[in-house]
């Protein structure tokens, strides 16, 4: 069998979703014929509730461990009070135009004062183990998840798409049986009818495209599982023991920054850049499987992450890491600043929205992400999880911006400047691509040292 | 300035900003723009920027909707709108 046969096997056996033949037999099943896309959307709404209480819960029993207080009657009532909140959101949505000037012009800025309110009443309440207390501070600790995803619903609402759609089309993305992380993969109403299989044939080849993608979740599966138990020699994975000690033993990047582990030069070098690889594995088995289910359900939406590790510039990398909270950025972040600020000035103009996004959206995403100190309104703790992270978003914008800002300078001076270029330039590019992520990632990873502390390992991997 | 005239221009403009590596003689009404690979996110900030220095669209108050700027279509739609208001 010589190479374009064995490229050609490989080929149809990877994109056996869209073999013709195996669509037509998809196709032919009965129950993807049953399941219109009224049906899915009604099995998505009715899982959407048990997803919200699950969700509740989840996040309550944390909560009681953080604060040592309240009943299983808070989440009773709080489930109600948010579900109530969600629909009401709902409804401004879908009277959008009727709402005041101010809620109308900035919608998720006023969604947000709403929730920064709930914080202010729990941080200046005098009894912070009180029944009501307990209630509102578990209805902020589910804001945080929830507050992106109504976003989406607001803006759907703001753009006039949501004139016609009823409760069930949103709560199924707000409350989803996918759960995932608080970046709403498949991002909002829009998105999701847009992408959404509308006949058998597409819902098939929308199904197919799922089982791809949760096939890949077990290969990436089993080569973490591989990385771990050779590279890493983890105990915790069970291939480990089985190569009776036989591993490379290159510490996790975390272990050499806490200190628990030591390392050379050269091995800290290697850890960085095999912590990126980790990452990118853990982030695209994650997101395979959100974006495998909504596939599995007719939403023919994006790939979470689409090979990063091949990304040329920084800008693709990021396009490609993590998707959809790369969209969340542009959509709540860099879009408003581009639109209002520097518009005559295209490079500032383009800086400056990098920066809201990259920088400031990022930052503030992470600071609600870390709810429960921010509830309990314990800023020390917020600042040691934290602080890094501003170095960190920082270089990315930074990172983001050049990128960006060189890549339109290519475009526009010569077509032959744009062009692909192969071989040596492209692995060179990667590598590039590896290496700026690999070191901002050194100020991403948690960590219990100081910013200090941090730097001064941080300029010793430069020999400083 | 009829629809035909600014889907030229519109076109015209899309051949400056497309990826240089995408061979494509005929840019369909209906071809999705970022989905087919003709052009990537940083060319919509160009389209935008287009679409305010050309039409004087202001999206301040209503935001993006990337639907609107999925096709040519879309977009000559979204530019009949905008004469209309």
């Amino acid at each position: 069998m010589n190479c374009s046969a064995l490229n050609e096997a490989y080929r149809s056996i990877a994109q056996f979703h869209e073999n013709e033949r195996l669509i037509a037999r998809v196709q032919s099943w009965k129950i993807i014929g049953w399941l219109t896309p009224n049906r899915r959307r009604h099995v998505l709404f009715i899982g959407a509730f048990f997803a919200g209480i699950a969700g509740v819960l989840n996040r309550y029993a944390p909560w009681r461990e953080y604060r040592h207080a309240g009943t299983w009657l808070v989440p009773a009532v709080a489930f109600p009070v948010l579900l109530a909140i969600v629909y009401l959101l709902y409804l401004m949505a879908l009277h959008f135009k009727r709402l005041p000037k101010v809620v109308r012009v900035r919608p998720q800025i006023c969604c947000h004062l709403f929730f920064w309110a709930l914080l202010l009443v729990i941080w200046s309440a005098p009894d912070s183990s009180g029944f009501g207390i307990a209630v509102i501070s578990l209805i902020a600790l589910s804001f945080p998840y929830l507050i992106w995803r109504v976003g989406y619903m607001l803006l759907s609402g703001q753009r006039g798409k949501a004139a016609g759609t009823g409760f069930k089309d949103h709560l199924f993305y707000i409350w989803p049986v996918w759960d995932g992380t608080n970046t709403p993969p498949g991002k909002g109403h829009d998105n999701l009818a847009r992408a959404e299989a509308q006949t058998a044939e597409a819902y098939a080849r929308s199904f197919l495209g799922g089982i791809k993608l949760l096939l890949l979740v077990l290969v990436w599966k089993v080569v973490m599982q591989v990385i771990g138990a050779v590279v890493y020699g983890d105990p915790r994975i069970s291939l480990t023991p089985l190569l009776s000690g036989h591993n490379l033993g290159i510490p996790r990047l975390k272990s050499i920054i806490s200190g628990d582990a030591a390392a050379s030069l050269m091995i800290t070098w290697v850890s960085l850049y095999l912590e990126l690889v980790w990452e990118a594995l853990s982030i695209a088995s994650k997101g395979h499987v959100w974006i495998g289910i909504l596939r599995l359900f007719g939403f023919n939406v994006f790939r979470n992450t689409y090979k990063p590790l091949l990304a040329e510039t920084i800008l693709e990398f990021w396009n490609r890491y993590y998707y959809y909270f790369k969209e969340l950025m542009v959509e709540f972040f860099f879009l408003p600043a581009y639109l209002k600020y520097f518009r005559s000035q295209p490079a500032l103009r383009i800086i400056t929205a990098v920066f809201a996004a990259a920088f400031v959206g990022n930052m503030y995403y992470h600071l609600i992400q870390h709810k429960n100190p921010l509830i309990a309104g314990d800023f020390v703790a917020l600042w040691q999880v934290l602080g890094a992270r501003l170095i960190y978003c920082f270089l990315l914008a930074a990172g983001i911006a050049c990128s960006m800002l060189r890549q339109q300078k290519q475009r526009s001076s010569s077509s032959s400047a744009a062009l692909p270029r192969g071989g040596i330039y492209r692995l060179r590019s990667i590598a590039a691509v590896w290496t700026f992520f690999a070191i901002i990632n050194f100020w991403n990873i948690a960590a219990n040292i100081t910013i200090p502390e941090r730097g001064r390992l941080f300029f010793s991997l430069f020999g400083f | 300035m009829d629809r035909e005239k600014q889907k030229n221009e519109l076109i015209g403009f899309l051949r400056t900003i497309q990826r240089p590596d995408y061979p494509l003689d005929e840019i369909d009404e209906n071809l999705g723009l970022t989905e087919s690979g003709l052009i990537d996110s940083l060319a919509l900030l160009q389209i935008i920027t287009y679409l305010e220095q050309t039409y004087d669209v202001d999206f301040r108050e209503k935001g993006i909707d990337p639907g609107e700027l999925r096709s040519v279509r879309t977009i000559l739609d979204l530019i009949a709108r905008e004469i209309a208001t």
